[in-house]
């Protein structure tokens, strides 16, 4: 086999991202060459690769969200901001205009005898820009300050209202932590737990509400898994209006990205009311 | 969630030009056509729907901000903003899980992905996830698992054999037999 021909069995796993950095490193060179077959099918494999977006479960993003997006881009086209940024050249998008040498030879000119005030210019525009995007970096870090801000005193109001009814969600093995959730009606479920093992095999946790109608499915609920110290703090956003329908809360292992129906037997159980 | 009916809707690149020059109804109508696709993308990368919004709010506003860097001449634009979109929350999911790994592409700069092919224009988001499932669920099970912990968790060839305990020239090769597979099936569907 060719080192060409090495190079190319790399080429899907390079799209992928999943080459090790030694082969990545080798291919990388290889490309920079300017092999125009290599590159040819790596962009034919970037294309296939993308198309695995659609192998994620579908997901609708919340109103919240949207509002949130469109509320910052019109501010910032309110605000001058970059709207979108350079526009780049289009292959066939430019037009030209036709311009008499006469005029040319004006604006010529006109440059030199402005050349001074042009860098003045642009270098008070380059420190505008600037300032600008620090303004902008502050703004991002203060707003997700103010986020995390908000999420915390959402946290402290289910914990302190006492409103919320606390359920404690047993382990089917001694040896493991039990699971807290703090469930109040309007703002949320918030499950706490410390010394939560990691699942293993990739798999995740997920909270099941079980409801009180005989033969009546249990409800994917949120898809969580413990920090590097095995602490759990999860907020479950939008819980049923009446707790009372809950026979129970229930916690499984799930593969990535969690199940429409649980696959395996609960290792949590806390009943509700 | 379109404003236009089929046949009369602005192509992606026309609502990018369009948003370039402030147009934010231009960009409305790109998020809605495409928040949800991006949306399932991160969250099926973060497993959790807070963090996922946080980054999607991000991709978006990166998209408004610097439409600029993408550029139609060198590829569509639904594989671009996945390919954002993906890179942001991966690098999101190594800073969570403290796995600091190389990616692919370290700068914000999209890499050239190839012009649409006859099957990336004819389809719409729902018909594109059943011919990509489908085509996948015609590759053994432990071939598709490799597939998606490479590009669903960022893992190279050497983490996903350890993961998997399998020795490494079979994961390389069912990645790349089964991409090739899945190249080989998108072109003959369309």
């Amino acid at each position: 086999m060719s080192e060409h021909d090495q190079f190319r069995e790399l080429i899907e796993a390079y799209a992928l991202g999943a080459l090790d950095a030694n082969e990545r490193a080798a291919l990388e060179a290889h490309l920079a060459s300017g092999c125009p077959e290599c590159a040819k099918a790596l962009e034919e494999a970037r294309l296939v690769v993308t198309q695995l977006a659609y192998l994620a479960p579908p997901a609708e993003p919340s109103e919240m969200l949207r509002a949130r997006v469109l509320r910052s881009v019109r501010a910032d086209a309110a605000s001058g901001g970059s709207g979108g940024g350079s526009l780049p050249m289009q292959a066939g998008g430019a037009q030209r205009t036709s311009v008499p040498m006469w005029l040319w030879a004006g604006v010529a000119a006109l440059l030199l005898v402005s050349l001074y005030s042009t860098w003045e210019a642009r270098k008070m525009q380059q420190d505008v820009a600037e300032m600008n995007q620090h303004a902008a970096a502050g703004l991002k870090e203060r707003k997700q300050l103010e986020d995390e801000l908000t999420m915390a005193k959402h946290e402290a109001m289910i914990l302190t209202d006492p409103a919320s009814h606390k359920i404690e969600i047993m382990p089917s093995d001694k040896d493991m932590p039990k699971v807290e959730a703090m469930w109040h009606s309007k703002l949320g479920i918030y499950l706490t737990a410390q010394k939560m093992p990691m699942p293993k095999n990739n798999k995740v946790l997920q909270l099941w509400l079980i409801p009180k109608t005989p033969g009546a499915k249990p409800m994917p609920s949120h898809v969580f898994w413990p920090d590097a110290n095995g602490k759990i703090g999860e907020m479950v956003a939008n819980p049923p209006d009446d707790m009372g329908d809950t026979k129970a809360l229930a916690i499984t292992e799930e593969p990535p990205g969690g199940s429409p129906q649980p696959t395996s037997t609960p290792l949590w159980v806390g009943g509700v009311s | 969630m379109g404003k236009y009916g089929e046949g009369e809707s602005p192509s992606d690149s026309a609502l990018v030009e369009r948003f370039l020059r402030k147009d934010v109804s231009a960009f409305e109508e790109l998020y809605d056509r495409h928040s949800r696709v991006v949306y399932a993308l991160v969250v099926r990368i973060l497993q959790q729907g807070s963090t996922a919004e946080e980054v999607v709010q991000d991709v978006f506003l990166h998209l408004w901000r610097n439409a600029g860097q993408y550029q139609s001449s060198r590829g569509p634009f639904v594989p671009w903003l996945l390919t954002l979109a993906r890179n942001r929350a991966l690098d999101q999911l190594r800073l969570k899980s403290e796995r600091q790994r190389r990616r692919e592409d370290q700068t914000e700069e999209i890499p050239a992905i190839a012009q649409s092919p006859e099957y990336e224009k004819v389809l719409d988001e729902k018909r594109r996830a059943e011919r990509v499932r489908s085509l996948m669920g015609t590759l053994s099970a432990p071939q598709k698992k490799a597939i998606e912990m490479a590009y669903f968790e960022g893992l190279s060839h050497s983490e996903i054999a350890e993961s998997l305990q399998e020795p490494l020239g079979t994961v390389k090769s069912w990645i790349r037999n089964g991409l090739l597979r899945l190249k080989e099936g998108l072109q003959t569907a369309s």
